[in-house]
């Protein structure tokens, strides 16, 4: 049996699409819209099965850190991402694995190419789960929290100034 | 060592790549400089390996490189450390390809060779068909290996005489005044390690990372996106406006020293007592008032260990060559003992803005690493492609024993390149002689 009906989950995939794309494309005030005041963004160390902030994570960010984050890439003077990355990534595999009242718990894979054009060119390979929970508000969904467990993190891994 | 370019013994005038006050870009891009640099610093020098809190258990291990020479530091049964190669004594299997792990002892997975924790050869499969003794086919092992208050260093040669001289007076501080941040006096560096990959030299970041004169303008999206960060006060005020310093110690030890423009106590954190009141109550307990305050005065040093330590204030960096266009910088947060744990909690959010591949500041630094090689990527010696290094020259003053100056001056590129140079033209006492 499905966990929600088809209208949510189409709703739900067109989140995620869309929350993919605006970070595809830099448009940072947008995909910052979709965000709740609650929101954690986490990219764990290998898989994200310990508490943030008990070890080390390569990003661990609450809502104001997140904010930070944001307003660095704005100030046109973050040479990690001036100018930003060309990036793409396919969005695939989505499964809606819990829904509680508003909220509903996402996963999905993805592969992003990235062009690296603020000094070596490269073309960056990411691969990765993402997990989101999203909440149903009068505005619609927003997200509350974003899990990005890379399939390499335990590796070392190049700059990552961009959303993931 | 796995080195595919091979030296020519006058391929390479150091004396002549290295002068007072430029050095030339070749030094960063050629592979026979690189070559030199894995033999004379990482093989005949002390380079730092891990920290003794990394393997608290018998059989604990992490996954290490002496220069691009891969070890093992290991936890013995009888509690002390052996670093050997990573590598079977018999055909060169890598032993152990992961990070880290706990190990009873080595088997090595092609035909079997089991290595004692120390490095022993314990058996071969097939004894009948083996007639060498096995005493001679343990695992290669660094020729010294020392430690200072838990930094375990390793010295592949043997030839380098002891760890105390190579830290020296100025090395010695710096570590003491890490580890005094901890109210036990050892450090616990068990949050793990994250690595980032740049494609550069790696010298550019013993350089980059005491740097007192990039943070204006490499770093300035930071200071707009959080106006009031403390390095506003000790960094960003300007030339000759901050009482921040520059230091090179003998050995090519550097720092960028922040304790005289503190304007409060706990400034380095960030933060006040009463929000870390257990860990000010600890540490005033273990050192007394006096120098409890200042410790929390103070902070931890921002200083380089030569060649390859990072003491980066509340992190712990290591800086490993890959090959001459590739670095990998890796981090741990400095963890303290004796105290509740929210002030190691602070720490690992400290860490994570600070370092690493997705944080505030190290991400701009490799991007600027990263164009800098590029840039010299074709420069050959005795050509266009000097790097100007003079800055602040006629204002330094030799104070306790060290050249100061302003915060802003290329002192610490100096004296990084200047002990250099006498580490690859053969000065420091190694067997080279240079050209």
């Amino acid at each position: 049996m499905a966990i929600v009906d088809e209208p949510t989950r189409r709703d739900i995939e067109a989140f995620v699409y869309l929350e993919a794309r605006l970070a595809d494309e830099s448009r940072y005030d947008e995909w910052e819209a979709l965000v709740t005041d609650d929101m954690h963004y986490w990219v764990p160390f290998g898989p994200g099965d310990y508490e943030p902030g008990t070890r080390v994570s390569y990003i661990n960010d609450n809502r104001a850190r997140l904010g930070t984050r944001i307003r660095q890439l704005a100030t046109g003077v973050h040479h990690a991402q001036d100018p930003p990355s060309s990036m793409r990534r396919v969005v695939s595999n989505i499964e809606i694995l819990s829904a509680e009242g508003d909220e509903f718990e996402v996963g999905s894979n993805f592969v992003l190419y990235e062009h690296a054009v603020q000094a070596t060119g490269h073309l960056r390979l990411w691969a990765g789960r993402a997990t989101h929970r999203l909440r149903r508000t009068a505005n619609g969904l927003r997200m509350a929290n974003k899990k990005v467990e890379l399939v390499n993190s335990t590796s070392p891994l190049p700059n990552l100034p961009f959303i993931i | 060592m796995a080195l595919t370019v091979q030296s020519s013994p006058a391929s390479n005038d150091y004396r002549h790549l290295v002068q007072d006050d430029r050095i030339h870009g070749s030094l960063y891009t050629d592979p026979a400089v690189f070559a030199d640099e894995m033999e004379r610093i990482f093989t005949d020098g002390w380079v730092f390996v891990g920290h003794e809190s990394e393997v608290p258990e018998v059989g604990d291990w992490v996954s290490r490189r002496l220069g691009t020479e891969p070890v093992l530091m290991v936890r013995n049964r009888d509690g002390a450390i052996s670093v050997v190669a990573n590598r079977c004594a018999h055909r060169g299997t890598t032993l152990c390809p992961q990070n880290d792990g706990n190990n009873r002892n080595f088997r090595c997975a092609y035909h079997g060779w089991t290595y004692d924790l120390d490095g022993t050869l314990l058996g071969v499969p097939g004894p009948k068909g083996f007639h060498k003794d096995t005493a001679d086919l343990g695992l290669d092992r660094p020729g010294q290996v020392d430690d200072y208050r838990g930094f375990v260093f390793a010295n592949r040669s043997g030839t380098a005489g002891p760890l105390s001289d190579h830290l020296g007076a100025g090395g010695t501080d710096l570590i003491d005044r890490t580890s005094n941040m901890s109210p036990t006096g050892r450090v616990r560096l068990s949050a793990g390690w994250i690595g980032q990959r740049i494609d550069s030299n790696w010298k550019m970041w013993p350089e980059s990372d005491h740097d007192g004169y990039h943070l204006n303008f490499t770093h300035a999206s930071m200071a707009r996106a959080v106006p009031d960060t403390y390095y506003d006060e000790i960094v960003m005020t300007g030339e000759e406006a901050s009482e921040s310093a520059t230091r090179a110690y003998d050995g090519g030890h550097l720092e960028l020293d922040f304790r005289r423009s503190y304007t409060a106590e706990l400034a380095w954190l960030g933060t006040t007592r009463e929000k870390v009141a257990d860990y000010c109550d600890a540490l005033e307990g273990s050192y007394g008032p006096e120098k409890a305050k200042t410790i929390m005065w103070d902070g931890p040093p921002h200083a380089l260990v030569f060649p390859n330590l990072f003491l980066a204030e509340m992190n712990i960096a290591r800086i490993e060559p890959v090959a001459p266009g590739v670095t990998v910088h890796r981090h741990t947060p400095l963890l303290v003992e004796g105290t509740d744990e929210s002030v190691n909690r602070r720490l690992v959010l400290q860490s994570e803005a600070a370092m690493g591949p997705a944080s505030f500041f190290l991400t701009d630094d490799a991007v600027i690493a990263e164009r800098m090689h590029r840039a010299f990527e074709g420069a050959a010696a005795g050509e266009d492609g000097w790097v100007d290094l003079s800055r602040g020259l006629e204002r330094e003053h030799i104070e306790d024993g060290q050249r100061w100056s302003d915060i802003t001056d290329e002192t610490t590129n100096r004296g990084f390149w200047h002990h250099y140079r006498d580490v690859m033209a053969g000065a420091a006492g190694g067997r080279h002689n240079g050209t």
